[in-house]
């Protein structure tokens, strides 16, 4: 979950609550659901919160919310802007893997050294949670002043900047955090940050780009240009952002908007203009006009709200409790229904907003789920266990009764312990020999498949107990796979009993007692004819046939075996599917 | 006469004219001093001896007695101080006294307060004034702690209770036994005794044939220690999941099944995760090299891609993420159980799913997470649903109090959370039992309608999921899950470790 490092002092000046002691702070903001994590060394409090009020990963969304949950602030609000100067032209030959653009520009911002550092760290969370890694919405933040526009259409418009497609290997430009000039290529191949984030443009013919009438200034979605880089001094900014999603980048500009509103900034909108070639959203259109602050409305019925908190309401008080949220709400009475409906308006920094069950959630914030007096429900249902888990648990009664210490294993092993250090193949008809289930791409070469069986767990937890009081009898009744196509998800499951008896005059027949008395408990016929394995000793090995079914194998585990897991004593040992011993 | 073995030691090696203390018998008989007087005891008991029972008193110096037998007691140290700076004509400053005299910190108390109960002299506003006549060479205490330490008694109890209130002293008392022979004791011994035979192990052939009558049967050292068994027992997570399993049967609650390499459908898209949710990536799911499930419902899946798509419901909007049949299709390790909830819900599991219901499971989940002490790859996750008409937030609050209640953990407080499958959604946390924090002990939340309205459902779920081995680390303070679950674990903490009910 994203975490937030937040000054409290800042947080105090931009709420306006000067009063507030750090721990009043962080009561208010664990009521918002923002949980204080712990301290930076600055002194800042780390906040950490679910990804979804992403208009809350700085502390002027913070803030703007504290404003909220105190009355100070109430209802809607949506900046000002002013007409668009700037035209950003997006040309035919930009990637069709990264099509849209969006963004902004904002002027006489009051940027200090510490809202700068609180600009970088919103533009990296956006980044991390709804831009995807940058895969999805790239930001760029341009010191206006350093871009020189390109007059749009000749020479009527105004100034514009250029979002298009370059050879990679093409014009050269000094990257932030160097003072070489490089191409686009030689960036991902060299520059840190372009090692990073090399694989987003992986099978890319042409790299994205931005150009002023200077030349290429922004790389997105790697790196922007020196050129443009952002001071504490800056005061005009050129905000910029590119990705997948036109409604993606449109959301996040707005909460990088907002931010900014929140140091002063004044919103200036820009004309976005797609080339006919260029690939457009079907919703929006070739021409637009960013950033978009048009304000979404959904509807609420009096009585939905008050069976979700469980409490009685009147409609002044759901109104207040709306405005409370940032959002401002009537009584639609255009709606024909039995009761009160509210018409809500939803402000454009809210991304999380998709159903009006999610303002429900915003009105009992506001009005504070722990007020709320838990009720245990007046439902009655009937309990029960299912009948797998019944058997389980009986088996597992009995071998605990045949004095076998009950194990937990993992259900996840590697090919070399699950198949080779038992000597077997898989594939082949063996008991445990079945076709492995295989993790796509496995993380850790410990875990590379589910396992066909259950002795390898035990011989490894035998493998590193050898320091452990003898004898050790231990049993495990767990999950077993194998890939099996006649099955709805393509994997077999079953559980399977799995048995060790490692002592220095472990037998068969000590192994065979057990397995006898288990069956017995279940009323099971057992029958162990020979049968050849490569896990055993030749000779000592017997299928484990349970009414007329083969269903597990039986005997004293090979030496070769017993050595490769560092054991100096004999085991017998047995397995056998679970549901060999149901009705 | 015939008497037992130890019987029979012991009163060969008493008097009838010398006292014999139990301890010179025990080396005598070569038997264990307890088992002297036990047969003491039975032979006194049978009028062969007299037992005489006397009180000793020692008192051991403690270590701060030993110190001041090197350097002096304290308040001797003051006085010495006090007629070297001539306090004996003149009243002299008390902080002046004990630096000469080297006293420091809690000694200087001990010196104040003896300095005068003793009669070196007084003290009056911080002047000590040294009484002449005073003899710190011949004081009794002092005197008392030499004759103690070159091991001589002291006799005056008055004078040893003094030095323990000083805590110079630590007397102890032990019982003294002597036994003496009696006369019908001297008179048997000359008529001899036999030794009555004992046997180590009554033996089937002793029952029949009725000679357990005639025997003694030897005695054990019944206090000894017995040789080390390990019983089977059921594994302490399992121990805990059955705790669970009972309180949610309790509560009306019935038990899940389902696979546990799944569709993303059922684990993912079902629940309303958009197709580029991060943990949806490689890196958080384990896929598997498996064919993809063809024959999901496909009118279900329609409605599902549907939601993600434009939402629900008049002013529903979608994901603006993409969304593909062939992720939803591809099979992988369920991350969480609720991909149980979803085929139940749905009724493909052939559930009965007419309201009101409660379900649960207590199942494996994987999640591909860095192993560390409090994190596993798979672990159980406890997964509840609860559905009926009209439930609100109270509801689940008051179905959760419950819940932990059983398990002590009380107070539990709401945080309002996100998860893309649940709105209002809360993070339960509760207060440590050991060590006081917050901690959070589960997620919650009322299903969307993103979820519900593609399965059908047209009244409320309200669910929630909680690690097992969290809430077994929070009861039973285990530090390191790994010694617990896996091929890792110890043996030998898995057999000490108390048992769960």
């Amino acid at each position: 979950m994203p975490v937030v490092d937040v000054d409290p002092d800042e947080l105090r000046q931009l709420t306006g609550h000067d009063e507030k002691s750090d721990d009043e702070l962080k009561d208010d903001l664990f009521n918002l659901g923002l949980e204080y994590e712990g301290e930076t060394e600055e002194g800042f409090m780390q906040l950490e919160f679910a990804p979804d009020r992403l208009d809350r990963l700085s502390v002027e969304g913070v803030a703007r919310s504290l404003r909220y949950q105190y009355g100070d602030d109430r209802g809607l609000y949506v900046p000002d802007t002013n007409d668009a100067d700037w035209t950003f032209h997006v040309d035919e030959s930009v990637p069709d893997e990264r099509p849209y653009v969006t963004g902004a520009i904002v002027r006489d911002v009051n940027l200090t050294e510490d809202a700068l550092d609180s600009l970088i760290q919103l533009q990296e969370k956006l980044h991390a949670t709804m831009g995807r890694k940058r895969a999805k919405a790239a930001i760029g933040i341009h010191d206006l002043t350093m871009v020189k526009g390109q007059a749009y259409d000749a020479d009527e418009g105004g100034p514009s900047i250029t979002y298009k497609g370059v050879d990679p290997e093409g014009d050269q430009f000094v990257p932030l955090d160097s003072d070489e000039e490089m191409t686009p290529a030689e960036v991902l191949d060299r520059h840190e940050t372009g090692e990073t984030y090399a694989d987003l443009l992986d099978g890319f013919e042409r790299y994205p780009a931005i150009y002023d009438e200077l030349g290429l200034f922004s790389f997105p979605p790697v790196i922007n240009g020196r050129r443009t880089e952002v001071e504490a001094e800056s005061r005009d900014l050129l905000i910029e952002l590119t990705g997948t999603d036109q409604w993606t980048i449109d959301h996040i500009c707005n909460v990088i908007c907002y931010a900014l509103s929140a140091r002063g900034g004044t919103i200036e909108d820009v004309d976005i203009e797609y080339d006919d070639a260029a690939v457009t959203d079907d919703e929006y259109g070739p021409n637009l006009v960013r950033p978009d602050f048009s304000v979404r409305t959904k509807h609420l019925s009096h009585d939905r709200i008050e069976t979700v908190l469980g409490v009685d309401l009147d409609q002044h008080t759901v109104l207040d409790l709306f405005e409370r949220s940032g959002l401002s709400a009537s009584v639609d009475d255009s709606v024909d229904a039995d009761g009160t409906v509210y018409k809500v308006e939803i402000p454009p920094y809210r991304v999380d907003v998709l159903h009006p069950m999610d303002l429900i959630d915003d009105l009992g914030r506001a009005y504070g789920f722990n007020e709320l007096e838990p009720r245990y429900p007046d439902v009655g249902t009937v309990g029960g266990r299912n009948e797998r888990t019944r058997l389980e648990d009986a088996a597992r009664a009995s071998l605990v009764g045949l004095g076998f210490e009950d194990l937990l294993n993992f259900h996840m092993i590697s090919a070399d312990a699950n198949y080779d250090r038992l000597n077997i193949e898989p594939g082949t008809d063996v008991i445990g020999s079945g076709e492995p289930v295989e993790i796509t791409g496995p993380y850790s070469e410990d875990y590379t498949q589910l396992r066909s069986w259950v002795l390898p767990s035990l011989l490894m937890v035998l493998e590193n107990n050898t320091h452990r009081a003898y004898p050790q009898e231990l049993a495990e009744i767990g999950l077993a796979a194998a890939v099996d196509e006649s099955e709805n998800t393509n994997v077999a499951e079953w559980r399977s009993i799995g048995a060790v008896i490692a002592r220095h005059d472990a037998t068969y027949e000590d192994a065979k007692a057990r397995l006898a008395a288990l069956c017995a408990d279940f009323d099971a016929t057992l029958e162990t004819p020979a049968t050849e394995h490569p896990s055993f000793i030749n000779g000592r090995v017997a299928d484990v046939v349970v009414d007329g079914e083969t269903v597990g194998v039986i005997g004293e585990v090979h030496p070769k075996v017993l050595v490769d897991h560092d054991l100096e004593l004999p085991v017998a040992a047995f397995e056998l599917r679970l549901d060999a011993l149901s009705k | 006469m015939r008497l037992p073995d130890s019987q029979l030691a012991v009163l060969e090696a008493a008097s009838a004219t010398d006292p014999t203390a139990v301890d010179r018998l025990a080396d005598q008989t070569e038997l264990d001093p307890a088992a002297v007087t036990r047969a003491a005891f039975d032979l006194r008991d049978e009028g062969l001896v007299t037992v005489d029972e006397t009180t000793d008193t020692s008192a051991e110096l403690t270590e701060e007695a030993h110190e001041y037998l090197d350097v002096g007691l304290p308040e001797v140290r003051l006085y010495t101080a006090a007629i070297e700076a001539g306090a004996d004509d003149e009243p002299t400053s008390m902080g002046q006294l004990i630096g000469a005299s080297g006293l420091g910190g809690p000694q200087v108390d001990i010196a104040l307060s003896n300095f005068a109960r003793k009669g070196y002299g007084s003290i009056d506003s911080g002047e000590v004034a040294a009484q002449p006549d005073a003899d710190p060479d011949s004081d009794p205490e002092a005197a008392a702690l030499e004759s103690l330490a070159a091991g001589e008694s002291v006799d005056d109890g008055d004078l040893l209770d003094q030095l323990e209130r000083r805590e110079l002293v630590e007397q102890s008392e032990r019982t003294v036994r002597e036994v003496t022979l009696t006369d019908t004791a001297v008179t048997a011994l000359m008529e001899g005794i036999e030794a009555a035979e004992t046997v180590d192990r009554l033996t089937p052939e002793m029952l029949t044939s009725g000679e357990w009558a005639e025997v003694e049967f030897a005695e054990y050292n019944v206090e000894a220690d017995a040789p080390a068994i390990e019983g089977g027992r059921k594994h302490i997570l399992r121990q805990t999941a059955d705790r669970v399993k009972d309180v949610l049967v309790g509560m009306g609650f019935q038990e899940m099944e389902g696979p546990h390499a799944d569709a993303d459908f059922w684990i993912n898209d079902c629940l309303f995760m958009p197709q580029d949710h991060p943990a949806r990536t490689h890196w958080d799911r384990f896929a598997l090299d498996v064919p993809p499930i063809q024959d999901l419902p496909d009118q279900l899946v329609d409605r599902v891609e549907s939601a993600h798509r434009e939402g629900v419901g008049d002013d529903g909007e979608g994901y603006h993420s993409p969304w593909s049949r062939d992720f939803a299709e591809a099979v992988a390790l369920r991350g969480h159980t609720t991909s149980l909830s979803m085929r139940y819900l749905s009724g493909f599991a052939g559930a009965d799913i007419e309201p009101p219901q409660r379900y649960f499971s207590v199942e494996k989940v994987y999640r591909n997470d860095t192993l560390d002490p409090t994190h596993l790859l798979e672990f159980f996750q406890i997964e509840g649903w609860v559905m009926a008409e009209d439930l609100s937030v109270r509801d689940l609050m008051g179905t959760f109090e419950e819940f932990y209640k059983q398990f002590g953990i009380e107070d539990i407080q709401f945080k309002p959370h996100y998860n893309p499958y649940t709105e209002p959604s809360f993070e339960i946390f509760g207060t440590h039992p050991t060590t006081g924090e917050l901690v959070e002990i589960g997620n919650s939340g009322m299903f969307r309608p993103e979820v519900l309205e593609p399965l059908g459902i047209e009244c409320d779920v309200m669910a929630w999921g909680l690690a097992l081995e969290r809430l077994l680390m929070l009861m039973y303070g285990f530090e390191d899950i790994r010694d617990v679950h896996g091929t890792l674990c110890d043996l030998e903490l898995l057999r000490e470790t108390e048992v769960v009910y």
